[in-house]
């Protein structure tokens, strides 16, 4: 229960919008920092204990997540087509519940390396694409990072890679038992000279902070921790910060739009309550962590006659550089059972591959790691679909593989490009009769010749390890992700980016944005991490400013 | 009922979905889509079924039943697939029913085309695999299988995987609760250890 609540009249410090990785970390450090909060939550509060093994639910029926028929999307690969209407499942995929993603992710915990900051300053401009460096370097958010690490609560084995940036303080906690796929992926590597480590994960290992140690059920990918033992910002941060008696988490509040007075100062947020009333919160900053659709899709709403473009656009860059992290798979079935379905979805990575390499001849690289994949019916539909029309006893067969596969996940790097983006349909409205978020997304050629490389890579790790068969999931265009990256981009100059190094936006001082929209490069697949760094990062500069009267 | 009316609109989209996946001869389907709409029509009712004509769940249910068969194990056909799927398209993926019919007129209708008089469910199981194979990348056949797969292997409240069959199929254990070892390769794992392997 929310241990405060505020009346609409009632003109709060901040309205947080969104009580997910990041909107809830915002949150606590606001409130811990002595600061009046309204979070904004367009979803329902769910009790985790109270959630299930429901596959059908929460993987096709928006079960704590962006429901298709409620919040429809379309969605094309160029911008020259019409865009059509995802009917199954949305093209952008979110946690639509108090703790937002970090309910259901997977809670892989990879910091990014110091090249993910300046990487363009290393290897020059690749024309046609937004390819830029931070504003801040890996050594800016070290201190964040173990941040998270301690009070969100990773479990992993420091100075066990050689790839990994440096780190002032160990992991809280060791890593997860390993699964059969982390021995496999262990023993095929260490055979090619490669260098697979413990994963880290924001799961625990062993009691910590209140939260007891994984019972291994192997429902982390698109559930809810029932246990409470991988973090979400609903079982960790979002408690602290009400505990402070300043913060009101306002679940099922659909904000819609902000508002600026003459001034071209944000005045509070227009929103849905849950009785679809619209009714108006006044605050004297906003924080907009709604994640990298929803936050450009907010901005470009509250379009206005001082802000035609959208507000905090001058840029015009609100929604552009779309990033969604290629992750390629090479499958392999092993004589003996590995049962994968159990426990978390990871226990062993390898980042040789990590960086870019000019010799192979495109940009990119990415991170691998070693697991399942999905519950019992989405496998199923991947073993089905996998490579052109399969059914029948052939099909059967390979389903009665299902304790005997595994695959490693290639996760790339994405291309910034301004043609791949968030926009508002022109026709299509939500439940609330709100304009649609549009996604326009096609790969850069860079993304899928690395997720080719990648899965080569894992093919080979698969192979030395003894497999009995391995083989390669064809390489298809995106055309769905959960990875939201880059859609309001931090940077120093207020025209090529949306944000200051903050996350101040350039163009209206009191409304900070800060969530996956904020990152500059993809990084190679794990964002949660970092936007959660940046998150503690950001919360801790804001405070600052309001104590220095400075928003 | 609305939802029994199959519009021509829907139809003509259905098939310019499907052009370029088979050469078939397109006047003759659309007449014989109608034809075995009504012919559909006046069979609903004789079964348990809500969305479905029992003519159209005879179909539906004989194609799951070639995508996963029953031979010495149970399939499709005992996990009650065919429940799901009627389930489904009338209540929690209702937004996929009105192209899901369209879809499945121009099965039947191509099927006719082939086999003029009888049903692809009335087909011998040789006949039925030959025609599914001239129509296995179609969105109708799509769809099946992906519906399929969703009543095989997801909770059986949903109508599917009765007595948990696709479950058993897989060698899934439905528990909230594991302990390791979790499988054969990580019984006896020594632990790790960072000089355990060679470097570069």
């Amino acid at each position: 229960m929310s241990a405060r609540t505020y009346r609409d009249t009632d003109v709060v410090d901040f309205v947080i919008v969104g009580s997910g990785a990041a909107g809830g970390v915002v949150a606590r450090q606001l409130a811990q920092a002595g600061h009046s909060v309204v979070v904004m939550e367009q979803g329902p509060r769910v009790w985790p204990g109270g959630l299930e093994h429901d596959e059908m639910k929460h993987w096709y029926l928006g079960g704590i997540t962006n429901d298709p028929v409620k919040n429809p999307q379309t969605f094309r690969d160029d911008p020259s087509k019409k865009a059509l209407q995802t009917k199954l499942k949305p093209a952008l995929w979110y946690g639509r519940a108090v703790g937002g993603a970090s309910l259901h992710y997977t809670a892989n915990y990879w910091r990014f390396h110091e090249i993910d900051f300046n990487e363009r300053s290393v290897l020059g401009e690749i024309p046609g694409t937004g390819f830029a460096d931070w504003p801040i370097t890996y050594a800016d958010l070290e201190k964040y990072y173990t941040q998270v690490e301690w009070e969100i609560g990773v479990s992993g084995l420091a100075n066990a890679s050689p790839f990994d940036p440096p780190r002032s303080k160990p992991y809280p906690m060791p890593p997860l038992p390993v699964k059969s796929s982390g021995v496999i992926m262990e023993r095929g590597a260490r055979k090619l000279g490669l260098h697979p480590i413990p994963s880290p994960m924001a799961i625990n290992s062993v009691p910590y902070r209140g939260r007891p140690a994984c019972v291994h059920c192997g429902f982390c990918h698109g559930f809810a921790c029932e246990v409470l033992a991988k973090a979400s910002s609903l079982t960790t941060v979002i408690p602290e910060a009400e505990a402070t008696g300043r913060c009101e988490v306002r679940s099922e509040s659909y904000v819609h739009r902000i508002d600026v007075n003459k001034q071209g100062r944000v005045t509070g947020v227009a929103f849905f309550d849950r009785l679809k009333r619209e009714r108006f919160q006044h605050a004297r900053a906003v924080v907009v962590s709604a994640n990298g659709a929803e936050t450009p899709r907010l901005l470009l709403m509250s379009a206005n006659a001082q802000f035609p473009q959208g507000l905090a656009n001058s840029s015009g860059l609100v929604g552009k550089y779309l990033m969604f992290n290629y992750n390629s798979r090479a499958l392999a079935v092993f004589d003996h059972p590995l049962n994968e379905y159990k426990s978390v979805q990871v226990t062993r990575i390898v980042h040789d591959f990590y960086n870019s390499d000019p010799k192979r001849g495109f940009y990119g690289g990415g991170g691998m790691d070693a697991r399942m994949g999905p519950q019992p019916a989405t496998w199923a539909i991947r073993t089905a679909t996998a490579d052109g029309p399969k059914w029948g006893s052939e099909l059967k067969a390979q389903l009665q593989e299902f304790t005997h596969q595994m695959h490693i996940a290639g996760h790339t790097t994405s291309l910034a490009m301004e043609s791949n983006n968030v926009t508002l349909d022109p026709e299509l409205k939500d439940a609330w009769g709100l304009p649609a978020i549009r996604t326009t997304y096609k790969d850069h050629p860079d993304d899928l010749a690395t997720a080719k490389f990648l899965q080569d890579r894992g093919v080979e790790i698969l192979e030395a390890a003894g497999a009995k068969r391995a083989w390669r999931a064809p390489i298809t265009p995106s055309t769905l992700s959960v990875h939201l990256l880059g859609t309001c981009r931090m940077g120093n100059d207020p025209k090529s980016s949306v944000i200051d190094k903050f996350h101040r936006s350039h163009d209206v001082p009191n409304l900070f944005l800060c969530d996956g929209s904020s990152l500059v490069t993809s990084g190679r697949g794990q964002p949660t991490m970092t936007i959660q760094a940046l998150a503690f990062r950001a919360g801790e500069h804001i405070a600052e400013f309001a104590k220095r009267g400075e928003i | 009922m609305e939802s029994d009316s199959l519009s021509r609109r829907s139809l003509l989209q259905a098939i310019a979905a499907t052009l370029g996946a088979a050469a078939l001869p397109w006047a003759d389907i659309v007449e014989a889509a109608g034809q075995a709409h009504a012919h559909a029509a006046a069979q609903a009712g004789r079964a348990k079924v809500t969305f479905l004509t029992a003519a159209e769940a005879a179909d539906v249910e004989a194609v799951a039943a070639q995508i996963v068969p029953t031979d010495d194990t149970p399939g499709a056909r005992e996990a009650g697939v065919i429940t799901f799927i009627d389930r489904a398209m009338a209540t929690f993926l209702s937004q996929l029913a009105a192209d899901y019919r369209a879809h499945l007129a121009v099965f039947q209708a191509s099927c006719r085309v082939q086999h003029p008089g009888t049903t692809f469910a009335s087909l011998s199981s040789e006949q039925q695999i030959a025609f599914l194979k001239t129509v296995d990348r179609t969105p109708f056949f799509e769809s099946t299988r992906l519906l399929t797969m969703l009543g095989m292997f997801t909770a059986p409240s949903y109508g599917g995987n009765r007595d948990g069959i696709g479950w058993k199929l897989l060698g899934f254990e439905a528990n909230h609760m594991f302990q390791p070892p979790f499988g054969y390769y990580d019984r006896d794992y020594p632990g790790f250890t960072l000089d355990a392997g060679p470097t570069k």
